[in-house]
């Protein structure tokens, strides 16, 4: 029988005040407020503090998951909720409510955007100190989120062109990028950051809503200056219309640049789009969130005011054999830097 | 007297495959199972690869994080090769010990940007994580004599950012792997070597199978060996 939005509402109360740490299971937890949890890790000791964690159920969020609950589960009961949609805000609440957690861990973007519908809903007075993970230009969006901090997702152009370093030779390090306006702040942090290794950044800048030969043209003037390309994450520069028309084409014409993207599903062996990712180890990016966490348990689980997003500092790397053998010059021992080889 | 018969054809095959299974039980001892957790200047796929090739037959599993091993040693393996420091942790006595110029000892440095660190005077140090929060915090104090903030990675080549992204003010290593941070960088790192030397890798037996891995890991070509950064084994 499904459970209706009142029965949920009316459980609650129920629930509410009782020990519903990890002694509960998940099926009883689930079962009697129609929340969704996914799993929960911990030593059964429902005194210990909670952990919630808010996600949708993923590949990607179960490694993050995995990195987490290794690092807390023995002090801490962590709880692992379904959020799928912006549109929950009344179940982030519920689950607030039910589990009573020390602290937040939001991942993805619908989720923190469910969230802060939450938080704007005037429902609550006070909100437990919250990690974000897995949220595109995390910066602008935590803004306003009351005792939220992070971890970026995108990879910091320093740690994506310290990676390259390992597996090609590169002439003089100067990194190429098609910039759209609302980005440029973005990449100006990035040049900055990147400045410190010595790597030059040449921007080309195209429009808000630039199409293909304006991208094409970028292309071929930073292949003019530059010897390696780096692809944004912009969903607006990379939809699969702007991917044929422009980004392949112009990347097909010598002369040739290997080509960093943020995205493992860009390299292909039957397309030279992206020669490398260099992506979040989710793993990685888990025990970092679970040592923010940790720091706030130390702090009385309170969020240094002046805390900052951080950069995520654990990555993994995918190379386009192929491409890289028909168009550039590898390093030695280079395929021993290589977490994942596409042929 | 069909039946008779299949009874001893039956107990004929029995036979015979318990003495196959007695006969090919050296050799399946040989192969076995070897959980590997250490931190090398390449991808732990990589290092999984170059071990199994070199340990012919034996099943690998080259793991980089705690967890992983832990959850290693509970799947069941025959041996495992880590520093005596983590087998130390989980009760586990080394078998065989690995050697660089003639020691089972090995240097450690910090390594900071634009001038040489000072133990004393770093308030945080990014480190390989080897024993959880906890125990790596400890082990990383107990080297320094110190109590700087810990910052904790899972791989070699993620100490690097915590000196570029300035999260940490030095980070320790074996000072063999200074090179290899060196080489990707072009900020102006530093070494200073901190004094105490810290046990090298090391075989220990979980099974008395794994005393057949400790052997093949004994006579592994040298240039494996010197990527875990061993010469040679004791």
């Amino acid at each position: 029988m499904a459970l209706t939005r009142r029965t949920i509402l009316g459980s609650v109360p129920f629930f509410f005040g009782l020990a519903v740490g990890c002694a509960a299971s998940t099926n009883e937890i689930t079962a009697f407020t129609g929340l969704r949890e996914i799993t929960r890790s911990g030593t059964g000791n429902s005194r210990l503090p909670t952990i919630l964690v808010l996600m949708p159920d993923t590949p990607q969020t179960r490694e993050v998951w995995k990195g987490l609950t290794d690092e807390l589960s023995e002090g801490y009961c962590v709880i692992a909720v379904r959020i799928d949609h912006s549109s929950e805000s009344i179940a982030v609440g519920e689950a607030i409510r039910v589990y009573q957690p020390s602290a937040l861990v939001l991942m993805n973007n619908p989720t923190l955007k469910a969230y802060k519908a939450y938080q704007a809903s005037g429902k609550a007075a006070k909100f437990p100190p919250a990690v974000v993970v897995m949220t595109s230009f995390l910066e602008g969006q935590v803004q306003g989120v009351a005792n939220a901090t992070g971890i970026n997702y995108e990879i910091p152009l320093i740690t994506v062109i310290t990676n390259l370093r390992r597996l090609l030779k590169l002439g003089s390090e100067r990194v190429g990028v098609v910039v759209r306006e609302p980005l440029a702040a973005f990449v100006s942090k990035e040049v900055q950051l990147a400045r410190r290794e010595k790597i030059r950044v040449v921007t080309e800048f195209v429009s808000a809503d630039a199409n293909a030969s304006e991208i094409k043209r970028a292309i071929r003037r930073l292949k003019g200056e530059a010897d390696v390309v780096w692809i944004l994450n912009d969903d607006r520069l990379l939809s699969p219309r702007l991917i044929s028309e422009a980004w392949l084409p112009g990347l097909e014409e010598r002369p040739w640049v290997p080509t960093i993207v943020g995205a493992g599903s860009l390299v292909l062996a039957e397309r030279a789009l992206g020669t490398f990712a260099v992506l979040p180890d989710h793993v990685g990016l888990g025990a970092q969130a679970a040592s923010v966490l940790l720091d706030m348990a130390d702090n009385g689980w309170t969020l240094d005011p002046g805390a900052s997003v951080q950069m995520p500092l654990s990555t993994t790397t995918t190379m386009d054999l192929g491409q890289v053998k028909e168009r550039f010059v590898m390093r030695d021992g280079a395929m021993q830097q290589v977490d994942r080889v596409v042929e | 007297m069909k039946k008779t018969n299949n009874h001893q054809e039956l107990l004929a095959l029995s036979a015979g495959v318990a003495a196959a299974v007695l006969m090919a039980e050296p050799a399946a001892a040989q192969q076995g199972k070897l959980l590997v957790f250490l931190h090398v200047a390449m991808k732990q796929r990589a290092l999984q690869t170059e071990l199994e090739s070199a340990l012919g037959g034996i099943q690998v599993t080259a793991v980089g994080r705690i967890g992983d091993f832990e959850r290693g040693l509970q799947d069941g393996v025959d041996a495992v090769l880590s520093l005596p420091v983590l087998l130390a942790a989980f009760k586990l006595s080394p078998k065989l010990k690995g050697v660089r110029g003639g020691s089972t000892e090995e240097a450690y440095s910090l390594v900071g940007v634009d001038a040489e660190p000072v133990p004393g005077k770093i308030t945080s140090v990014g480190a390989l994580d080897l024993l959880g929060r906890d125990g790596t915090s400890a082990f990383v104090k107990g080297l320094l004599n110190a109590s700087p903030r810990i910052e904790r990675v899972s791989k070699v080549e993620d100490l690097l950012p915590l000196l570029q992204m300035q999260r940490a003010d030095a980070v320790l290593l074996p000072s063999r792997l200074f090179a290899e941070i060196k080489s990707a960088s072009k900020l102006a790192l530093f070494q200073k070597e901190i004094g105490k030397t810290v046990g090298l890798p090391c075989v220990a037996s979980v099974k008395p199978s794994g005393d057949a891995i400790a052997s093949a890991i004994s006579k592994m070509p040298t240039s494996a060996a010197k990527k875990l950064g061993v010469d040679s084994w004791r």
